[in-house]
C-alpha cells in the first residue's frame, strides 16, 4: 500500500468554536492509483491533501507512507518527504514573482537533499515540463507576465520537477479552459500511466471525475466512495 | 547566465526593494566609518606616542615638579614651553643607585623680532660630553660635534624655516647653521640644537629669558638589572624638586585624554550600533512579513526550515558585507585625509601601517556584518517557523 490514513481528523477552533475539517478519514491509496476527490467548497479537501502532503498535522490518526508514520518524521525528514516524494499543486497562486516560469520550476531541485542536484539536468527537465504543460514559449516570462491559467500550468510543471511518487493537486484546472484543461488531463494521464506516479486530485468538473480510477466524495469532514449507477 | 541556487536567488531577493536595502547599506555605512575612523585616530595616537618616546632613548626623564606636562608637549606635540631647575640636580641624581649614563637639555624659547631672526622656537642646548639624545643624529646629519656658535636645526623646522639658511640671529649671537637632522619622530624635530657651551654667552647678552645655572631636563639610562620604576622612585625621594618619568609613562597625560575620548567615543558608537541593529530588525520584520507566502510556498514544496534561513542570512550577509566594505573603504580613506588635521597628531611620528588599517578594516567589516545579522535575527527565526499551510489555502494571499 503507498499510502494508508487511518481515522485522521483534523479541527480548527475559531475562538472557541471548534470545526471540524476533516473527521474520521481511514484510506488506502495504492501505487499508480488515479484518485478524484470531489466535495462541497469547506467540506475539508484541501485540509486533507495537505494532510497526506505534510504539510497539515492531523489531530489525530495517523498518515502512512510506506508502512512509516510521516508525522512522526524530525522536521528535516518531513521535509524531505514534501520535497522528494510529493509534488503538491496548490488551490491558489503560488509562484515567486521575481522568478521566472523556469527558475520557479526549478525551486525544489534547490532543496532536494537526495538524487540529482545538477542543476544543469535539472534545467532540460524544467523546459521540457513547461513545453509538456503548453507553457514551453514562456520559459524565461515572470509570473506578472502569464494569465491566471498560463501561471497555474507552470505551478503544475513545478510538482514534477523532483519526479514526486504523488501528485496531490488541489483543483489543477480551476482557471483553465477547456481545451487546456483536456490537454493537462492528457498529461497527468501519461505521467500516471508511464512514470506510475500515483494522482489524488481535487476537481469540481465531473467529466474529469469519471475518467479517473477512484472517485471519492468528501463531505462536511467525512469520505465516502462514490457509487456509480 | 547565472546558475540558479540559493545564491542568486538571494541576490534576485535583495535587488526587489532597493531603497529600502540602501538605507539599510547606507546606516552600516556610516557605523563602520565612524568606527573605522575613530578607531584609527586613538591607535594613531597611542602608537605615535609610543613610538616618540622609545625613540627618546631614554628609561627616564627628570623635569622640575609640575613640568611634566610641559616635558610631554615638547617632546612629543613639538609645542614651546620653557621649564627650568636647578643645574645641581644633575649630580644629586647621579648619585642615586642604579643610575647609569646622565645627560641633559636646556629649552630657551625664541621670540621672533626681540632676540632672533626666526619664526618661535625651542631652541635646545645640549650637553655634548654626556649626550645620547641628539647625538646619534647629528653623527648622520654631519659627522662630528657642534663647535660654539654653530646650530643644527631639526626636521620639521628645517622645512618650516626654509632651505639655504646659512646663519641666524639666536639670542644676541650669530650662530652658523650647519645643516638639518633627519626626521627622528619626536617633538624635537621643530627645534634647533646647539651646544650649551654656548649659554654663557647668551646669559651674557642678556637677550633670552634665562637665569645662570638652570637646565629643563635630564634623561637618565638605568643599568641593567634595575628597575626604572624603582629608581624613579628612589630619584623622587632624593630630588624633591624633580618629577620623573619612566618611558613607558612618557604621553601618559596625552593617553588619559585620549581614555576619555575614547570612552565618549565608545558610548557614542555602542549607541549608534544598537540603533542600527534596531534598524535592520524593523527592515527585516517588514521583509519577512512582506514574503511570508513566499516562504509558506518554499516550505510547503519541501524546503527545510535551514534552507529559508539560509536564504535569508546570504541576504542580510550581503547587506552587511556592502555597508561594511563602504564603510571600511570611506572610514580609512577619511582617517588618512584628516589625521595631520589634528593638532594632537600633527606632530607624532608614524602613523598606522598597512596591516594596522588592515586589522581596523576587518574589525569594521565584522560589527557591520554583525549588526545585520544580529537585527535581523529574530525576524528570520520567525519566519522559517512559518506553518505554510494558511498558504496552501489562501489566507495569506
Ligand atoms: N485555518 C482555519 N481556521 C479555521 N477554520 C478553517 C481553517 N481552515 C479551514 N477551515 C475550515 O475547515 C473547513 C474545511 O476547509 P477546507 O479544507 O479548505 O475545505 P475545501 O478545500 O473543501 O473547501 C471549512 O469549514 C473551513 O472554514
Ligand atoms: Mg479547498
Amino acid at each position: 500500500m503507498h499510502i494508508v490514513l487511518k481515522e485522521v481528523a483534523r479541527s480548527y477552533f475559531v475562538g472557541k468554536e471548534k470545526i471540524e475539517a476533516v473527521r474520521n478519514v481511514s484510506l488506502e491509496i495504492k501505487r499508480r492509483e488515479f484518485i478524484s476527490i470531489v466535495g462541497h467548497s469547506g467540506s475539508g479537501k484541501t485540509t486533507l491533501l495537505s494532510i497526506i502532503g505534510g504539510v497539515a498535522r492531523p489531530t489525530s490518526g495517523t498518515v502512512l507512507f510506506e508502512d512509516n508514520d510521516i508525522y512522526f518524521f524530525d522536521k528535516d525528514r518531513l521535509s524531505e518527504y514534501r520535497c522528494e516524494r510529493i509534488g503538491f499543486i496548490f488551490q491558489f497562486a503560488s509562484l515567486l514573482p521575481n522568478l521566472t516560469a523556469k527558475e520557479n520550476v526549478l525551486l525544489p531541485v534547490l532543496f532536494k537533499t537526495h538524487g540529482n542536484r545538477d542543476i544543469a539536468d535539472s534545467e532540460k527537465k524544467a523546459i521540457e515540463l513547461l513545453h509538456r504543460t503548453g507553457v514551453g514559449d514562456k520559459v524565461n516570462a515572470y509570473p506578472s507576465q502569464l494569465s491566471g491559467g498560463q501561471q497555474r500550468r507552470v505551478a503544475i510543471a513545478r510538482a514534477f520537477i523532483n519526479d514526486p511518487e504523488i501528485i496531490l493537486a488541489d483543483e489543477p484546472t480551476g482557471d483553465l479552459d477547456e481545451e487546456t484543461e483536456m490537454e493537462i488531463m492528457l498529461f497527468f494521464r501519461r505521467m500516471n500511466e508511464e512514470a506510475g506516479t500515483t494522482f489524488v486530485m481535487v476537481t469540481h468538473n465531473s467529466e474529469l471525475v469519471r475518467t479517473t480510477g477512484r472517485q471519492l466524495k468528501m463531505s462536511n469532514g467525512l469520505i465516502s466512495t462514490v457509487l456509480h449507477e | 547566465m547565472n546558475r540558479f541556487n540559493l545564491f542568486t536567488l538571494a541576490i534576485k531577493n535583495i535587488q526587489r526593494k532597493k531603497f529600502r536595502t540602501g538605507i539599510l547599506v547606507f546606516s552600516i555605512t556610516l557605523i563602520v566609518s565612524v568606527l573605522v575612523f575613530g578607531v584609527s585616530f586613538i591607535l594613531n595616537v597611542n602608537s605615535g606616542v609610543r613610538r616618540a618616546s622609545d625613540r627618546l632613548g631614554a628609561d627616564l626623564i627628570v623635569v622640575p615638579v609640575g613640568a611634566r606636562g610641559y616635558a610631554e608637549e615638547v617632546l612629543l606635540e613639538s609645542k614651546v614651553k620653557s621649564f627650568y631647575m636647578n643645574k645641581n640636580v644633575i649630580e644629586r641624581i647621579k648619585r642615586i643607585e642604579g643610575i647609569d649614563t646622565v645627560t641633559f637639555h636646556t629649552y630657551i624659547t625664541t621670540i621672533q623680532g626681540v632676540c632672533c631672526d626666526i619664526p618661535e622656537a625651542t631652541v635646545v642646548a645640549f650637553n655634548q660630553g654626556s649626550d645620547f639624545i641628539v647625538q646619534p643624529w647629528l653623527e648622520k646629519a654631519i659627522g662630528r660635534k657642534l663647535e660654539k656658535n654653530e646650530a643644527i636645526v631639526g626636521h620639521e623646522s628645517f622645512l618650516n624655516i626654509g632651505m639655504g639658511l646659512m646663519d641666524a640671529m639666536l639670542f644676541g649671537t650669530r650662530f652658523r647653521i650647519m645643516g638639518a637632522l633627519e626626521k627622528t619622530g619626536t617633538g624635537l624635530d621643530n627645534a634647533i640644537f646647539m651646544s650649551d657651551e654656548n649659554i654663557e654667552e647668551i646669559l651674557q647678552k642678556g637677550k633670552a629669558p634665562l637665569k645662570p645655572d638652570v637646565i629643563s631636563i635630564i634623561f637618565a639610562k638605568v643599568q641593567k638589572g634595575y628597575d626604572p620604576y624603582n629608581v624613579g622612585r628612589s630619584i623622587e625621594g632624593e630630588v624633591i624638586e624633580a618629577d620623573v618619568m619612566a618611558r613607558s609613562d612618557i604621553g601618559k597625560d596625552i593617553i588619559s585624554v585620549l581614555g576619555d575620548i575614547n570612552m565618549i567615543f565608545s558610548i557614542t558608537v555602542f549607541m549608534a550600533s544598537i540603533l542600527s541593529v534596531l534598524l535592520a530588525w524593523a527592515i527585516f520584520s517588514a521583509t519577512v512579513n512582506e514574503r511570508l507566502r513566499e516562504v509558506g510556498v518554499m516550505l510547503a514544496l519541501g524546503a527545510k526550515e535551514s534552507h529559508v534561513s539560509k536564504l535569508f542570512f546570504i541576504e542580510v550577509f550581503f547587506i552587511g558585507l556592502m555597508g561594511s566594505v563602504c564603510g571600511v573603504v570611506f572610514g580609512t580613506t577619511l582617517s588618512v585625509l584628516l589625521m595631520k588635521s589634528f593638532t594632537i597628531l600633527k606632530n607624532l611620528p608614524g602613523g598606522l601601517n598597512a596591516v594596522d588599517r588592515a586589522a581596523i578594516g576587518v574589525a569594521g567589516f565584522v560589527t557591520g556584518t554583525g549588526i545585520c545579522i544580529l537585527g535581523a535575527f529574530s525576524p528570520i527565526q520567525r519566519i522559517k517557523k512559518l506553518e505554510p499551510l494558511a498558504v496552501i489555502k489562501g489566507e495569506l494571499a
